[in-house]
């Protein structure tokens, strides 16, 4: 599993590290720490010091002997084209990356080019979320990654995880991305089919919710399934998303939550939220 | 042992009310028995006599095999008391007949459908319901609780709904909790003052304690039913007194992610 982490200097990316240290360790996952800056020849002093702040605080949670990644010795950023990047290699690779240009962009740009199965980023309360003054860095990139995204923001126990479901495929990745949240949080988690009225494929969604119930009651995690209509989805989600984690299944052209979500909609979710918003693909 | 009927489709909801009823057998040794009925449509009915009776036996041995397989899907940790009963012909009036004629003591159920409350109902106010000679479990879930809520109320006879709950959960080894539910319309659920549960609460509590049973937590809830519905999910299952009517209460069972044991 790879994932990506974009931050900056603000407090929000400073909170996320716990939970990011704990995600990484549990999945064994490579991790990039991206960091984006306007222009300039060089690394700027504030960025580049921050990430290495953040990668020494992510080594810091593991104990001596059971870290996955090895502290970055060499702290002489080098040049690779027209990135500036560092890294370490322990049993698993750490790579902290410097890059010029739009938060969103260069966030989407890197996913793809290193296949991550995961985009993380923090936001702030201030003004529904907000990427230093910017209301629409976490929307673009929950929006448009070609992976899961994790926006987190505000770092604290959820009760539950709510998983919003239609019938778009549930991969192995994004299963194991729900357990991980579930155990992070010691959350219960709620399995919600999204149905279409008179639609043939209630039954694909029925099975496929079953199938979850059965896999998590079978790991001892508390887990109950429920559905709804699609008419009542986006009242039912921005409730939901006041109460704890809401994951979104939003994969495949068949995704019948991505037809119903407008862009004002994640938009909406990413405001309501008082955690975080998982969007799973 | 708790002698109990389970009624299996080949279906989601089955599926789900078999490993349930394993889960229940680890708090409540159950005597197990299996029903499904295969209802024909009136237009497949043949002749009379002996074409007849050999159609039937056509139909309950393809009603058979779906039960076997389930059953070997499933496999759950329950053994049967007896071979599956297959019926042909109308699934209430089996039931009930079976209910009636075997004394069972619990008749258990799977339901998926959360969607709509109107559905719940229209299920809660059928003859199965209104007729069953003993408690009905329906299965929404699957759980890893081992708590039980008896769900109280203004409009809850506290005896009916103590006495008859612990006629099926009294010898098992379930904890159990008093959830009073006062309907409001709020943002956010609110847990109130015990005293606020009045005499039905304070009934419910002494009528468990005549049953030897001690309520870990007695919690009055007020918000609306999917509120409440949703604080109920950490039970196993809810007890109640089986609605008369369509009331906030039931709106709230409809609303419950847990699995729902209706008594009257």
């Amino acid at each position: 599993m790879k994932i990506l982490v974009t931050l900056d200097t603000k407090q929000y990316s400073q909170k996320i590290i716990k939970d990011v240290a704990r995600l990484a360790g549990n999945t064994l996952a490579d991790v990039v720490f991206l960091g984006v800056q306007e222009d300039g020849k060089k690394p700027a002093g504030t960025l580049s010091a921050a990430l290495l702040k953040y990668h020494r605080d992510l080594c810091g949670y593991f104990g001596a002997d059971e870290s996955p990644y090895l502290e970055i010795e060499d702290e002489n950023w080098q040049k690779d084209g027209a990135d500036w990047s560092l890294s370490s290699r322990g049993l698993k690779e750490f790579r902290l990356l410097i890059r010029t240009g739009s938060v969103a962009q260069q966030t989407l740009a890197v996913a793809g080019e290193v296949g991550s199965d995961l985009v993380i980023l923090g936001c702030s309360r201030k003004f529904g979320c907000e990427w230093d003054g910017e209301m629409n860095v976490p929307l673009r990139i929950a929006r448009d990654a070609p992976c899961s995204v994790l926006v987190i923001k505000e770092v604290k126990k959820a009760g539950q995880i709510i998983s919003i479901l239609d019938q778009s495929k549930v991969s192995q990745d994004a299963l194991e991305l729900v357990n991980q949240l579930v155990t992070l949080h010691d959350a219960g988690l709620k399995i919600v089919g999204v149905k279409e009225k008179r639609s043939r494929k209630a039954d694909k969604i029925e099975k496929k919710m079953v199938e979850l119930l059965k896999y998590y009651n079978e790991r001892e995690i508390s887990a109950w399934i429920k559905l709804i209509n699609a008419d009542d989805v986006q009242d039912y989600v921005t409730a939901s998303s006041k109460e704890g984690i809401v994951a979104l299944w939003m994969g495949g052209k068949e995704s019948l939550i991505k037809k119903l979500f407008s862009r004002s909609m994640v938009d909406r979710l990413l405001e309501t939220t008082r955690s975080a918003l998982l969007i799973l693909r | 042992m708790l002698k109990t009927l389970l009624y299996i489709e080949e279906d989601l909801a089955s599926s789900i009310a078999l490993r349930f009823t394993g889960y229940l057998n680890k708090f409540i040794p159950l005597s197990l028995f299996v029903i499904h009925v295969e209802e024909p449509d009136a237009k497949d009915h043949v002749g009379g006599g002996l074409v007849q009776k050999a159609w039937e036996e056509g139909v309950s041995a393809s009603g058979r095999r779906a039960v076997d397989r389930m059953l070997r899907t499933e496999n759950i940790d329950c053994p049967l008391a007896g071979r599956p009963k297959i019926f042909v012909g109308n699934r209430t009036e089996e039931i009930i007949y079976e209910l009636r004629s075997g004394t069972y003591q619990l008749h258990i159920e799977g339901y998926l459908d959360t969607a709509d409350p109107e559905q719940f109902w229209a299920m809660l106010s059928s003859p199965l319901y209104t007729q069953a000679p003993c408690p009905i479990l329906v299965v929404k879930n699957l759980s890893i609780s081992k708590k039980c809520a008896l769900l109280c109320a203004d409009s809850v006879d506290p005896r009916k709904l103590v006495e008859k709950s612990m006629e099926v959960l009294g010898e098992s080894t379930f904890g159990f909790d008093i959830v009073y539910f006062k309907f409001r319309e709020q943002e956010e659920l609110q847990l109130l003052d015990r005293e606020e549960g009045g005499s039905n609460l304070r009934d419910c509590v002494a009528l468990l304690g005549e049953h030897g049973k001690k309520a870990d937590n007695m919690t009055v809830v007020s918000g609306t039913p999917e509120q409440v519905g949703d604080y109920l999910k950490d039970y196993a299952l809810v007890a109640s007194t089986l609605p008369g009517r369509k009331s906030m209460r039931m709106f709230t069972l409809a609303n419950s992610l847990a699995s729902v044991l209706l008594v009257h």
